[in-house]
């Protein structure tokens, strides 16, 4: 099928605001009267609050208002567990919470006033370790809860117990995994404005997901949902952060707003935004494997423990996705996983690009390699002879049925680029020097979109207007990935019109409709879908009207090239601009409300057993390293990332989604981690928690791999998170090629890889 | 505190103003005159979105005091498009998918347009150096320098 | 919140009036550092009354060649370190050390007067500049002073500048034919990085292959940066073909530790400062080697 407008890499619909300055992100909107406000937080990881004295701050020139716990009508937020403190009530949980919001005519003004809030403490003992959590006599970090424990998932298949006697070789081996930052470029920025055109208050902000913003907000001002509107602005990066952080900064300005009658603006600083917003979950992981001396896995038992910190927030689904793509794409008859969270005293933890998948693919992609290497065999051929194809049936019980299973051609079009095979003959002969190059390989299978963790849907708004441009409107937001310009592409191809006629509106949780959450790389392939289904009923209408109009048979109309055409007849019938007359003049409502929920999937929680995802998709990333072995340091040298999408919307976007997922996977795999020693973080800006800079990008090389999918919109299915899960397991891999140790705790600093371990001033974390 | 008189030519247009000792550019930028196209990322010169063009050289405007540059001449992201007609660089930010969020973008492009200013035709090797101290975490950088390539290259 | 008043000299002679009439001035040249500060409110920023600016005195932004030192100004920033003719021709060791600090908006505005006066630990020009043997020259209303750099600095983020003194000029002696230098930094990223160690060595190789006058620094290993004598020694006297190269490699690790103790960062730092000793050594004996 070829396409006009979809499957071309049309330019980014927001880039001219982009590129000059006027895009107008949250830190950048003043409203008359406006308020600043600032927070003071915890000085301490785990303490009992005995008093605050808000006397002298309030007495403070400039000082508007200020709130504690007690101001807010429902303390407690959070999507799945209701348990996140929007400011602490009695104790706080750790040091990023909140105890007291200041509004000032100032920033400074509100900065000093801070300063000036008393609070007594009682310092309390914390729980720094999810193994510490779990143990039957420690203390009880949510009272209202029996353990420590979050959640615990579970998978089976087969009886591994008889998988492990029939097995030849048997390894086990433990990895881990640190706390990770989103480190999106802007940090977080909300705006709460009362008694705005008949909301009681409207929110302004960097927004990630603005109906759970507004589910927050109203929940904890006690409202209904109607009374709070939730504007998305342009927002500067995301990656699953601007969440749970968002919603509790919006409550706290939105209380402000209300309390004084004025606009609150509240923006974190850098180390503000460190403290506070939640991370990657740091993970745990007892792998066992057992093979045939020829390579044929048999059994896997996969323990994983997941540090929730002080909060549920999105732990119960990040470690579900875990339980369910552990094993990685491989066929096993005997399967025995479980995942669990644990509360602890750290920072609380999160949704982050990739959601329980970078850990576990680190973690069983090593492993292949080891196992590998104990059958002295190639990597490549181990996975190969193991690997999912169409019909195999997954570790959760699952058939692959219904998509082509691609996962053969991924690895091929990614080994084939990367010269895999004769490199890595090459570089296992004894390399002279301190510098040691190596190449290595990691794959994935993942689940699109939510799965059986929620209910999956997303509507859409086609609106042409009287002049024949279109208006677009979804609940889904755009986190800078490009799905204004995708779901543009959508309508132009639907209405064979061109880009230029359709604008693209924010997300407004008045007038868009209620879509899910911006999260799960699902966009395209649920929001995708919801666009096509609106622009082809807006397509129904003009095709019926033009059929009566004319005396044509519908089903023989067509719209390209701005007008509507007749099967074999070249001859346009009447332009797209006549249409819109035509429309206007005969009353015809030319707008219409798509609608598309995911196809029907399972699980049992019990049986660890089930169709988690409705569709796959499947990649295949090589690295290749240079490592100094006198100094640790690292050159990754070029990556080939080999994606299966289904199909591309817009390749120069989707490119831009791989790029941007290998170097946050890079960042993952040689140098992120939040430094927390018993609930303090260290690095809290980036000079000391470093992200890769333009020097540290290797060469890349994007391999786009299409195999449309029954299911999503011209076959597209999903890249946000999949380019970014698999970078870290191809260094690691790489590396142990190049020095002949395996490193098996993220990420692989220099400490590491000269030592084989990491160095910390007080303890050494390593598994 | 005595405020302090300082004159600057900020694009292209003269400007009187009083500051504060301790206000930054980027204060005098974003909160006096609502450029807001200057992004506040880090505070501490470490991620580059506040960078703008000070007499000729790229610096991060969070690490100047409006009081040291009486008599600049400053070019910030709103001084690029001239006549409604895009920079270069602009266009080809656009043509090249250099964009994702966009809140790196006004100091990418001042970053690149500093070195432009200097030297037209850089070597890749170059281009990096010249945006050595500007963060992105949306692109990988590949779309950043394939743009800027496309100006640079006859 | 810090209270102060803002002066600006545009004259050496300027800046002296202030030091000598007031009292708590803190002098701002580049700002990297000390606007981070102020604007943080760091605690570690002692307090100060009068902000004085210096960064616009053209007095103090020249490289010049004089008959035995290079003479640099306090205010030469980074970049320019980078670009000069006579940087490249007599200390390139210089530009290479400049070219590794954080970013280009970093080194148009840092200067090497404030990364000497800042005295960090991590600071990139030190241990160059101290292998090169630079004195600066300091001037106060009474008159002015020199000190070796290695005389200047006191510790960690200390010196021995006085309170009405400038620093106005960075004087490097000239080395004569025969001297090699090489600079070696490691970080944690290739751009925006923090020293995580990093060696300067400069050394003499005379006609008989011999090693002589080797000058050993290296950066982020000891408090503040200062050579390392008995590595020194043990590689002057000694001919290229006959140094064991391993063993510098313990000495160097042996004399990092008798200055810091065990720390926790020991087992790393000794490790690799041994393999960059090796690293630049090697690089000098096969430079002479093709002679």
């Amino acid at each position: 099928m070829v396409y006009d407008k979809v499957n071309k890499p049309i330019r980014r619909i927001d880039g001219y605001e982009k590129v000059t300055g006027k895009a107008k992100f949250a830190a950048d909107l003043f409203f008359p009267n406006l308020l600043y406000g600032k927070v003071l937080r915890s000085k301490y990881p785990h303490a009992q609050i005995i008093k605050i004295n808000l006397d002298k701050a309030l007495a403070y020139p400039g000082v508007k208002a200020i709130i504690t716990a007690k101001d807010i009508p429902n303390n407690k937020i959070g999507v799945i567990i209701q348990d996140q403190q929007v400011l602490a009530q009695d104790e706080v949980f750790f040091i990023g919470d909140g105890i007291a919001v200041v509004a000032a005519n100032t920033l400074e003004t509100a900065s000093k006033a801070i300063n000036l809030i008393e609070v007594e403490y009682k310092e309390l003992p914390g729980i720094f370790d999810p193994e510490e959590a779990a143990r039957k006599d420690s203390f009880l970090i949510h009272s209202d809860r029996q353990n420590n424990q979050v959640i615990h998932h579970r998978l089976r298949k087969g009886d591994t117990e008889k998988g492990f006697q029939d097995a030849e070789i048997i390894l086990e081996r433990e990895y881990s995994t640190p706390f990770v930052e989103h480190a999106y470029l802007e940090p977080e920025v909300v705006v709460a404005v009362p008694y705005e055109q008949n909301s009681l208050v409207t929110i302004y902000g960097s927004i990630q997901n603005p109906f759970a913003c507004r589910n927050a907000v109203a929940s904890a001002l006690k409202v209904s949902l109607n009374k709070v509107r939730v504007i998305q602005n342009h927002l500067g990066g995301s990656f699953g952060g601007k969440d749970e952080v968002i919603s509790s900064m919006s409550v706290r300005a939105a209380v402000l707003a209300l309390k004084t009658g004025q606009p609150v603006k509240l923006i974190n600083n850098r180390e503000e935004s460190i403290l506070e917003s939640y991370k990657r979950h740091p993970y745990k992981m007892k792998y066992k494997i057992g093979a045939t001396r020829e390579g044929k896995l048999v059994a896997m038992e996969i323990k994983c423990l997941a540090d929730s910190g002080a909060y549920a927030c999105q732990t119960p689904f990040v470690t579900w996705r875990s339980v369910v793509q552990a094993t990685g794409p491989y066929e096993l008859p005997h399967v025995k996983t479980d995942t669990y969270g644990y509360f602890t005293n750290n920072i609380y933890t999160g949704a982050m690009r990739g959601y329980g998948s970078p850990q576990i693919i680190f973690a069983n992609e090593s492993l292949m390699d080891e196992l590998a290497q104990e059958l002295k065999m190639n990597p490549l051929e181990l996975r190969l002879k193991n690997i999912y194809h169409n019909n195999s049936i997954t570790a959760s019980g699952q058939k692959l049925d219904n998509h082509t299973v691609s996962l053969e051609e991924v690895i091929n079009r990614a080994i084939k680029e990367s010269d895999y095979i004769n490199k890595y003959q090459e570089y296992n002969k004894i390399q002279s020097g301190d510098k040691k190059k190596g190449i290595g390989m990691a794959i994935s299978f993942r689940g699109c979109s939510l799965g059986a963790e929620a209910t999956d849907a997303a509507g859409a708004i086609v609106a042409v207007q009287r002049d024949g441009s279109v208006l677009i409107s979804t609940g889904l937001a755009e986190n800078g990935m490009g799905l204004k310009t995708v779901f543009s592409q959508i309508v132009a191809e639907e209405l064979g019109i061109e880009l230029n006629r359709i604008n693209y509106m924010e997300v407004d949780t008045s007038v868009s409709p209620e879509s899910g959450s911006t999260v799960a790389s699902r966009s395209t392939i649920l929001g995708g879908n919801a666009v096509k289904l609106a622009a082809q009923q807006v397509k129904d209408k003009i095709l019926a009207m033009i059929a009566a109009k004319y005396n044509l048979r519908k089903e023989n109309l067509y719209l390209k090239n701005e007008g509507i055409y007749e099967k074999f007849n070249p001859q346009k019938i009447i332009s797209y601009e006549e249409m819109i007359e035509v429309a206007n003049k005969e009353g015809i409502f030319l707008s219409a409300y798509g609608w598309y929920k995911a196809p029907d999937i399972f699980w049992d929680e019990e049986a660890g057993q089930g169709n988690p995802y409705f569709t796959y998709v499947y990649g295949c990333q090589v690295a290749e390293v240079e490592v100094d072995t006198a100094t640790g340091q690292i050159e990754i040298l070029k990556i080939t990332a080999a994606h299966e999408v289904g199909k591309s919307i817009n390749p120069a976007c989707l490119k831009g989604q791989i790029y941007g997922g290998v170097i946050m996977g890079l960042g993952y795999g040689i140098m992120e981690e939040v430094e927390t020693y018993q609930g303090y973080i260290r690095n809290t800006n980036f000079d000391e928690y470093l992200i890769p800079t333009i020097k540290d990008k290797p060469d890349l090389v994007a391999i786009i791999v299409e195999n449309p999918d029954p299911y999503g919109p011209y076959g597209a299915k999903s890249i946000g998170e999949p380019s970014l899960e698999l970078t870290a397991a191809a260094i690691a891999n790489a590396v142990a090629q190049a020095t002949g140790k395996r490193i098996r705790n993220l990420p692989l600093n220099l400490e590491r890889v000269l030592l084989g371990h990491a160095l910390s001033r007080e303890v050494n974390h390593d598994v | 505190m005595k405020k302090i008189k300082i004159n600057l030519t900020i694009n292209g247009k003269k400007i009187t103003l009083k500051v504060n000792p301790q206000e930054r550019l980027i204060d005098t930028l974003r909160d006096r005159l609502k450029l807001t196209g200057t992004k506040e990322g880090c505070s501490i010169g470490e991620c580059g979105a506040c960078t703008v063009i000070l007499n000729g050289k790229a610096v991060a405007s969070c690490l100047v005091f409006t009081a040291q540059i009486d008599g600049s001449k400053i070019l910030t992201v709103e001084g690029l498009e001239v006549g409604g007609k895009l920079d270069p660089l602009q266009q080809a930010f656009l043509d090249h998918h250099a964009v994702q969020c966009g809140f790196c973008t006004p100091g990418m492009l001042m970053s690149a347009k500093a070195l432009l200013l200097k030297n037209p035709h850089p070597t890749r090797e170059e281009i990096k150096t010249a945006l050595e101290g500007n963060l992105c975490r949306c692109t990988g950088y590949e779309q950043i320098i394939e743009a800027i390539e496309s100006v640079t290259k006859d | 919140m810090y209270n102060y008043d803002f002066l600006t000299a545009l004259k050496i002679e300027d800046a002296l009036y202030y030091l000598d009439r007031l009292e708590k001035v803190k002098i701002l040249a580049g700002g990297t550092d000390l606007i981070v500060n102020i604007h943080k409110k760091s605690s570690r920023l002692p307090h100060f009354d009068y902000l004085l600016d210096i960064s616009n005195i053209e007095e103090l932004k020249f490289i010049a060649l004089k008959k035995q030192f290079l003479e640099i100004g306090s205010l030469i920033t980074h970049t320019q370190l980078i670009e000069d003719t006579l940087i490249a021709k007599y200390f390139p060791i210089l530009k290479f050390a400049a070219q590794t600090i954080g970013s280009p908006q970093i080194r148009n505005r840092g200067t090497i007067g404030g990364n000497i006066v800042n005295a960090s630990p991590a600071a990139d020009l030190l241990p160059p500049l101290i292998a090169l043997k630079a004195r600066v020259e300091l001037v106060s209303p009474g008159g002015k002073r020199e000190l070796t750099l290695t005389e200047f600095l006191s510790g960690p983020y200390q010196t021995k500048l006085q309170e009405n003194e400038l620093l106005t000029t960075i004087k490097i002696p000239l080395l004569n034919e025969g001297y090699l230098a090489n600079f070696q930094k490691i970080g944690r990223r290739k751009s925006l990085a923090i020293a995580r160690l990093s060696l300067a060595l400069v050394t003499r190789i005379d006609s008989e292959n011999i090693f002589q006058d080797s000058r050993i620094v290296p950066g982020s290993a000891t408090p503040y940066p200062q050579s390392f004598p008995v590595t020194e020694g043990a590689v002057n006297g000694k001919r290229t073909t006959d140094l064991n190269l391993e063993e510098i490699g313990e000495i160097i690790a042996k004399e990092m530790i008798s200055i810091t103790g065990k720390r926790w960062s020991t087992p790393y730092k000794s490790k690799a400062l041994s393999a960059l000793v090796i690293r630049a050594l090697k690089e000098f004996i096969s430079k002479a080697g093709t002679k």
